[in-house]
């Protein structure tokens, strides 16, 4: 069974409906590249995956729970964790305490009124760690609004693993990043692919082809299409529609 | 029931004059994103320096004020309904000035800052005015009572629903119809916008404020005759300017007004059979809707939510 | 942009450990030795009581208002609801000072939990609109309840009941032991809060300010933390208003309008409550020393306060500890908290 199952997710705001039909299904340990034209509904389909909006139709299923309806804390504390297209950093504070935040021992004891942070050389080391994967150590203690933008963005993803979640969402983690930077990203998440079941937006399209295990094309709010990436290429309409824009 | 028409018709005219205030407060609240709270102390010098200006208080001993004194008094109301929004207009754009500082920062230090400013000029009118209650005097022709149906009313609140009804249509106007409103309305949704066209938006920051005074301190002076002047006039008035902002919606003309006109009603016909507790209505108004509503009646998704 | 940034209270990471810092050291000795420097500068003890009472009031205040960045404009009711819970207790119950502070710190409890309820699903400009309007809903309550909070003038003739802990009974009828008494309530406000902002709580608390919809996605339920922030800062404003009752020896609708509400606003930003824990605390002694000092050469000394502010949010919002940090970073001498961090890493 699936590790992650959207079935029939409608969503509306409004008079405008922004997800007409979107079912997806997500095996344990693949990356699962999300595609489509802007304002197809990738992002809206993130939200309401990850608990932003409840859909107004449709169920959501997590390691076989229902998870539709449920808040996002709530999503979060299951294991699914997301990153964000626009950045959401916690940016008055310094690189580290980004990462403790979402350390779920930190969390689990967060209510504690009278523990100490910092001096607590385990959640530093755990959060250093983390930083690691995304080569971040270096900056651990600077201030997470002073690191350039290609930083920002491995923050934002480091921000999202820290809570060794059973599948991460990342929403369009190459936006605004140049070739090479684009390339030390596909890198990092071939590495996390062994660890981690991913699910990717993307608007660039040969990142998505050669990461992803199998692509669905989302388009006027439905899935057009759902395949590997060998199979979408031999795919006429989406190879004029969409490579066909980055080629 | 019939007892009831007085109290709708003070209700009304309580909203129509909410709704005059209101409007600056949301055309500055909508074109720049500033919580004005020194707009109820615009409100409060608006009528302070109308009265001034026709008691002749200004040049009081002065010949000058001899000769004024003589004119009689619808004239020198005339002139004082110019002149005190006018002077508040001034006092509105150098409160744009000191607000500079605080463009590009969160919300609440404009808001702190008006804060701050009204408590100021509170302070200032309690030194110049002195701290008692005083009137403004208006011209015969429209103060007293008449009878009608057996019911007594007053001829001032007709004048004061009028003059707040002449007014609102003529911002309304003035925003719809002509090329300045068309600005500010681009203003108020996208500064980028007035700047592609060419506009110097510092300048038009400016004037908005100073149009916002004016449309405060004309409220003011049509307030005064009904609620006596007394220096924390503008912490008085800013509440339910401000309930009204959020209960029509920020940054919404006709929500506003309607708003406006709603919280008169229920101040109104609450003061009919509970007088001691007619203004808490309009907290019971405002939790009422926006527990609904979060963003009002007509009100729009708005930076200040941040 | 990136060199008008203002400076927060997260700019100064948290060092963890003591609460003994010796920012803490100087307050606590500043507090233990008032009795005798407060004559001695020309103020009188009474005063010291004043701004004990606030010191408690703006320290709860921050926690919501600098933390965890939740705008109250309405708090001064909460310290009103605790007064007037005291002088009834005293009134209808019975004179015990002990249950005196425990209906106090109910009462507003309640009431804090009440409005939490409400509003705890905004933020920003409506989040205060709505503490704006609750606040002068309880003002307005109590001016109009004459039965049972006595109108305008309030609960008059609140006695000062006697602090009784087991055997020992001390009065505290005379400014110099209820001075002790608040004195002794304030310093374990301050240790209390100063470690609960340095604690996991007050930590997730600032991340809730700078992001609440990250916060939310790495798992924290921020309806509920911007419940209990409200909550506990109401509770201790209770507890500050159950203190002020006694002080005065009354109870009264003006400390509940919302130019009071707002003057704690403005002390504890003009203190630097947004930059530093002890932002509020130069705040309130600020405003208090305008007041005396000010006060005694001219009448219009809440004029001179105003316009102070104005200019304090003009040119650095961020407060008195705002400036004190800046020339603290001039001169090299700012705290090195990162600096030991790295080592320790």
């Amino acid at each position: 069974m699936a590790l992650f199952e959207a079935k029939n997710l409608r969503k509306r705001f409004g008079a405008r409906v922004v997800l007409e039909n979107i079912s997806l299904s997500v095996e344990e340990g693949s990356v699962h590249g999300i595609m489509g034209p802007n304002g197809a509904g990738k992002t809206t389909c993130f939200h309401v995956l990850t608990g932003h909006h409840a859909p107004d139709g449709g169920t959501i299923t997590f390691d076989g729970q229902d998870i539709t309806g449920k808040k996002p804390y709530q999503i979060a504390r299951m294991g699914i964790s997301r990153s964000f297209q626009i950045m959401n950093l916690f940016d008055d504070t310094v690189v580290i305490e980004n990462v403790i935040l979402a350390l779920p021992e930190f969390r689990d004891s967060g209510l504690n009124p009278v523990k100490d942070v910092f001096g607590n050389k385990a959640l530093v080391d755990k959060a250093l760690s983390v930083l690691d994967q995304v080569g971040l150590s270096h900056r651990a203690w600077e201030k997470a609004e002073a690191l350039p933008y290609g930083e920002r963005r491995a923050l934002e993803i480091a921000v999202a693993l820290a809570p060794e979640p059973r599948i991460v969402f990342l929403d369009e983690p190459t936006s605004g990043l140049g070739t090479e930077a684009t390339q030390a990203l596909a890198k990092l998440i071939q590495e996390l692919r062994s660890r981690y079941t991913i699910v990717l937006i993307e608007h660039d399209m040969r990142f998505l082809f050669q990461l992803a295990d199998r692509i669905s094309v989302i388009h006027w709010g439905q899935v057009v299409t759902e395949n590997t990436p060998a199979k979408l290429q031999e795919n006429k309409w989406v190879a004029r529609s969409a490579l066909g824009e980055v080629a | 029931m019939i007892q009831l028409i007085p109290h709708i018709i003070n209700g009304l005219t309580l909203g129509l004059l909410f709704a005059l205030i209101a409007l600056g407060f949301t055309l500055i609240v909508g074109v720049m994103e500033v919580i004005n709270l020194a707009h109820g102390a615009m409100f409060a010098l608006g009528a302070y320096f109308a009265m001034t200006t026709i008691g002749g208080g200004w040049f009081a001993g002065t010949e000058f004020g001899t000769w004024w004194l003589s004119l009689p008094i619808g004239v020198r109301y005339a002139v004082g309904v110019v002149v005190g929004p006018l002077l508040a207009a001034c006092a509105g754009m150098v409160l744009e000035l000191c607000l500079r500082p605080t463009y590009g920062k969160a919300p609440l230090y404009g808001l702190l800052l008006t804060f701050g400013a009204g408590l100021v000029i509170e302070e200032l009118i309690r030194h110049y005015w002195g701290t008692g209650e005083q009137s403004l005097t208006v011209p015969q022709s429209i103060n007293g009572a008449f009878f009608m149906a057996g019911l007594i009313f007053s001829k001032y609140k007709f004048f004061a629903a009028a003059f707040a009804i002449v007014a609102i249509f003529g911002v309304w106007a003035f925003l719809e119809k002509t090329p300045y409103g068309a600005i500010i309305k681009a203003g108020a949704h996208d500064s980028e916008m007035v700047r592609a066209l060419g506009y110097d938006l510092a300048k038009l920051r400016l004037l908005i404020f100073g149009f916002g005074a004016a449309l405060a301190a004309l409220a003011g002076i049509a307030m005064a005759p009904i609620w006596g002047l007394r220096p924390h006039l503008g912490i008085d008035v800013i509440i339910p300017a401000f309930l009204i902002i959020v209960i029509g919606g920020v940054g919404s003309f006709w929500g506003a007004v309607i708003a406006a006109v709603l919280v008169g009603l229920a101040v109104g016909i609450t003061g009919a059979y509970a007088p001691a507790w007619s203004m808490l209505s309009m907290y019971l108004l405002l939790i009422a809707i926006v527990g609904f509503r979060s963003r009002g009646l007509m009100g729009r998704k708005s930076a200040l939510e941040n | 942009m990136s060199d008008a940034k203002m400076i927060t209270l997260s700019d100064i990471p948290a060092k963890g450990g003591s609460p003994l810092t010796l920012a803490m050291g100087v307050f606590l000795a500043a507090l233990a030795t008032a009795p005798w420097w407060l004559p001695a500068v020309g103020l009188y003890q009474y005063l010291g009581i004043e701004v004990a009472i606030w010191l408690i009031f703006a320290l709860g205040f921050n926690l919501l208002f600098g933390y965890i960045g939740l705008h109250s404009f309405g708090h001064g009711a909460y310290l009103g609801v605790g007064a007037y819970a005291f002088g009834l207790f005293q009134q209808e119950v019975a004179v015990s000072l002990w249950g005196g502070l425990v209906a106090a710190i109910a009462a507003s409890l309640v009431a804090g939990a009440l409005v939490a309820s409400f509003i705890s699903h905004r933020r920003g400009i409506y989040y205060a609109l709505m503490t704006i309007a609750f606040g002068q809903i309880f003002w307005f309550c109590a001016i109009k309840l004459h039965s049972i909070t006595g109108g305008e003038d309030g609960l008059l003739g609140i006695p000062r009941p006697d602090l009784n802990l087991g055997p020992i009974s001390v009065s505290l009828a005379d400014n110099t032991s209820l001075y002790w008494f608040v004195a002794v309530v304030l310093g374990l406000v301050a240790l209390g809060l100063w470690r609960l902002a340095n604690a996991p709580l007050g930590r997730v608390c600032q991340a809730i300010r700078q992001n609440e919809m990250r916060a939310s996605f790495v798992g924290y339920n921020v309806w509920w933390i911007k419940w209990i922030a409200f909550t506990a800062s109401a509770g201790i404003a209770g507890l500050a208003g159950g203190l002020f009752a006694m002080a005065q020896e009354s109870a009264y609708p003006d400390v509940m309008a919302l130019h009071q509400s707002g003057l704690i606003v403005m002390m504890v930003l003009v203190g630097g409550g947004l930059v530093s824990f002890w932002g509020p605390i130069l705040g309130v002694i600020l405003y208090f020393v305008a007041r005396d000092v000010i006060g005694g050469i001219t009448e219009t000394w809440l004029l001179w306060f105003g316009l102070m502010f104005v200019i304090m949010v003009m040119v650095r919002p961020e407060g008195l500890a705002g400036v004190i940090h800046v020339i603290r970073t001039r001169i090299g001498m700012a705290p090195a908290a990162r600096a030991t961090h790295t080592k320790e890493a």
